[in-house]
C-alpha cells in the first residue's frame, strides 16, 4: 500500500471528455435544483455551487404534469421515486435560462423524451437558442445527457433496455450538436454493456450510470401500490453494490470512455469505489436529500480518502477494481 | 475517515438553518408525542405554518421527515410527531437528552397581519402547526378560536397536547369532545364576518372546510401534508394541485391560499 498524502497534496480535477471538472462530483439529474438552493444560501451559490458540473431535472419537448402522488418514500437503506420527468418544457426551460445564467460551472443538459424526434428537438431547440444568445444571459451549456432510462413513464419499456432504440436515440441528437453527449444507462437490464456499446456506435461520447432500478411499495395497512404510478424507482445506498458492478462492467467492455458512475453515493469513499470501478465522475442523487451540506461533505471526504491511500488524484485510483 | 478534510466548497456553515440539536423535554398523547429541542437559530427565524426537516437518529434512515413546527418559546423549537410508519415511530420514541438534525424553517407561513378574528381548524397531526399559529395571534391580540377533529380515543389524546383558550374538539367515536367531525363543530359555530379561516388536517377536511368557508364568505388558509424526500424544491416529490398548477408543498407551501388548493 502506497504512503498517505496531505490532503493539499491531492488535485481533485479531472477531465470528463472536454470537460474540465474541478473534481468528480455532478448531482443526478433531478435530485438537485439551483435556484432552490441559491434562494436559501445565504452567500452567491451561484459562485459557490458545490457540484463540479451542474445536472439539472431533465427536460423534454413538451410540458409534462408528472405522476399522482405519493411521488417519494423511504424504502430500507434507499428511497423510491415516480416523479414522471414533470417539467415546463424546452421553451419555458429556455425561458428561464437567463436566471442562473450567473452559474460558472459547467452544465450538463439532461433530456427526455419518447421517441428520436422528441430528443433531438429539445437539443435543436438549445442548439438553435445558444446559437444566438448573449453569452451573459446563458450557463455553460456544454453538454448533454439522454436519459432514456426514467422507469416512470407511460409508453411501454424503457428506450434504454433496447439497445436499437437506444442508438436510434443518440443518433438523431448526434446530428444536432457536437457538444459532449452522454446517455443514461438503465440498469434494468440483464447486460448493461448491450445499450452502452450501442449508445457509443451511435455517437455517444461517454455514459452515465445507472438510473433508478424498476420497483414497489406497497401501502403498510392497504397492501396496495403506494405511489401514485403504482411503480417507481429505487435508488440509494441499496442500489450501491449492483451499481458498481455495472459501471465495472461497462468500463471493462468500453475502455476509454468517460463513465459518470452513479446509484447511492451517500459518502466520499462511495464515490472512490465508483472511480475505483471505472469511473472518471460520479453523481450524487438521493444524498441530496440528506442534508444541505452533503455536496461538499462528500467532496471532502473524497480527498481524504484518496489521500489516505496515496492516491495523488482520481485518475491515480481510477479502473483498479477492474480485471487487468 | 482520519481528520476532518479541509472542505473545498466550505460553505455548511452558511446553511444556518441545519442544527444539531438537543431533545429537552418529551410528553406523550397516545400516538402523538410533543418534544422540545434546543435549536435557537431555528427558533429565532421561524414563523408559524413552516416546518422543519428532521434526520432520523440511530442510522438506517436514509431521508429527513417534514415536521410543523408546533410552538417556539424563546430558544425551544417544539415538534408534534404522530407514529405513523418506522420513521415517524423513531421520532415519536425520542428521549431527553437525545439529539437530531434540524433544518429549517421551511416553507411558507401563515398570513396574520391585521387579524382580528381568526378560526384555527386541524384534522389529526394536522393541527400542529395550529397551536403555533394561536399563540402568535393571541400575543398580537386576535381572537382565536379552535376547532380540532380527532379519529378515535387514541389519536383524541394528542388534544392534550394543545392549549388554546377556545378549543373545541370533536372525535369520531365521541371518545373526546362532541362526537363527529370537525364539519360538526363549524356547524355550530358563529363566526364574525371578518373571521379569518386557518386549516391544515386531510384532503378531506381541507376540502370541506374550503366550501364551508366559501359558503360563509370567508376567506382562509390551508396548510398542506405531503409526503416529502428533499423538503427544499428540488425533488419534486411533494407537488400538489392548485389553480395555480402543480405547486410544490415544501417549496411554494405548505401553507396555500385556501381557495386555491384542491384537495
Amino acid at each position: 500500500m502506497t504512503p498517505p498524502l496531505e490532503l493539499e497534496q491531492v488535485m481533485l480535477a479531472v477531465e470528463l471528455g472536454p470537460l474540465r471538472l474541478e473534481h468528480p462530483l455532478v448531482d443526478a439529474s433531478g435530485t438537485f435544483d439551483l435556484l432552490e438552493y441559491a434562494r436559501r444560501y445565504r452567500g452567491d451559490f451561484f459562485a459557490d455551487f458545490p457540484y463540479a458540473a451542474y445536472v439539472p431535472k431533465t427536460v423534454t419537448a413538451d410540458a409534462r404534469t408528472g405522476n399522482p402522488p405519493p411521488r417519494v418514500t423511504e424504502t430500507p437503506s434507499g428511497m423510491i421515486n415516480g416523479i414522471g420527468l414533470e417539467n415546463p418544457g424546452i421553451d419555458a426551460w429556455i425561458g428561464g435560462l437567463s436566471e442562473w445564467a450567473a452559474l460558472r460551472r459547467p452544465v450538463i443538459v439532461s433530456v427526455g423524451g419518447n421517441s428520436p424526434d422528441q430528443y433531438a428537438a429539445v437539443v435543436r431547440a438549445l442548439e438553435t437558442h445558444l446559437a444566438s444568445a448573449f453569452a451573459a444571459t446563458v450557463p455553460r451549456l456544454e453538454g448533454f445527457e439522454l436519459n432514456v432510462s426514467c422507469p416512470n413513464v407511460a409508453g411501454g419499456p424503457q428506450i434504454g433496455a433496447d439497445p436499437a432504440a437506444t442508438a436510434a436515440v443518440v443518433g438523431a441528437c448526434r446530428a444536432e450538436t457536437t457538444r459532449f453527449l452522454l446517455v443514461k444507462l438503465t440498469p434494468n437490464v440483464s447486460d448493461v454493456t448491450l445499450a452502452a456499446r450501442a449508445a457509443v456506435e451511435a455517437g455517444a461520447d461517454g455514459l452515465s450510470l445507472v438510473n433508478t432500478f424498476k420497483a414497489m411499495v406497497l401501502d403498510r395497512e392497504t397492501l396496495r401500490p403506494f405511489l401514485g404510478n403504482r411503480t417507481g424507482g429505487l435508488c440509494g445506498p441499496a442500489i450501491k453494490p449492483i451499481a458498481l458492478r455495472m459501471v465495472a462492467e461497462v468500463a471493462q467492455a468500453l475502455p476509454g470512455v468517460p463513465l459518470v458512475g452513479m446509484g447511492g453515493v451517500i459518502s466520499g469513499l462511495d464515490a472512490l469505489e465508483f472511480i475505483a470501478c471505472g469511473a472518471t465522475a460520479v453523481g450524487v442523487g438521493a444524498a441530496n436529500f440528506t442534508g444541505f451540506e452533503a455536496p461538499s461533505r462528500i467532496v471532502a471526504e473524497l480527498r481524504a480518502e484518496l489521500a489516505a491511500r496515496g492516491f495523488a488524484s482520481p485518475a491515480a485510483a481510477r479502473g483498479i477494481a477492474l480485471d487487468a | 475517515m482520519t481528520a476532518k478534510a479541509v472542505d473545498d466548497h466550505a460553505h455548511s456553515e452558511q446553511w444556518a438553518e441545519t442544527s444539531h440539536c438537543r431533545v429537552s423535554a418529551v410528553r406523550r398523547f397516545g400516538a402523538f408525542t410533543a418534544f422540545e429541542l434546543v435549536a435557537p437559530r431555528i427558533a429565532g427565524k421561524a414563523a408559524p405554518g413552516q416546518f422543519v426537516m428532521v434526520t432520523v437518529p440511530g442510522g438506517g434512515f436514509l431521508l429527513r421527515r417534514p415536521l410543523s413546527m408546533f410552538t417556539v418559546h424563546g430558544d425551544r423549537a417544539g415538534l408534534l410527531v404522530e407514529a405513523r410508519g418506522a420513521g415517524s415511530e423513531r421520532l415519536a420514541g425520542l428521549e431527553v437528552g437525545e439529539t437530531v438534525d434540524l433544518a429549517g424553517p421551511l416553507g411558507s407561513a401563515f398570513p396574520t397581519k391585521g387579524v382580528t378574528n381568526a378560526l384555527l381548524v386541524g384534522g389529526g397531526i394536522g393541527c400542529a402547526p395550529l397551536q403555533y399559529l394561536a399563540d402568535e395571534l393571541v400575543t398580537a391580540g386576535a381572537n382565536v378560536t379552535a376547532a380540532f377533529g380527532f379519529r378515535d380515543f387514541r389519536a383524541a389524546r394528542a388534544a392534550g397536547a394543545f392549549a388554546v383558550e377556545r378549543l373545541w374538539v370533536a372525535s369520531e367515536d365521541g371518545a373526546v369532545g362532541r362526537r363527529g367531525t370537525v364539519m360538526d363543530v363549524l356547524a355550530e359555530l358563529d363566526a364574525p364576518p371578518n373571521t379569518v379561516v386557518y386549516a391544515c388536517g386531510p384532503a378531506a377536511m381541507i376540502g370541506a372546510v374550503q366550501r364551508w368557508t366559501l359558503e360563509q364568505g370567508l376567506r382562509g388558509y390551508a396548510s398542506l401534508e405531503a409526503h416529502m424526500a428533499c423538503g427544499s424544491g428540488s425533488c419534486r416529490g411533494c407537488v400538489v394541485d392548485t389553480t395555480r398548477g402543480k405547486l410544490r408543498v415544501c417549496s411554494e407551501g405548505p401553507v396555500f391560499a385556501l381557495d386555491e388548493v384542491r384537495p
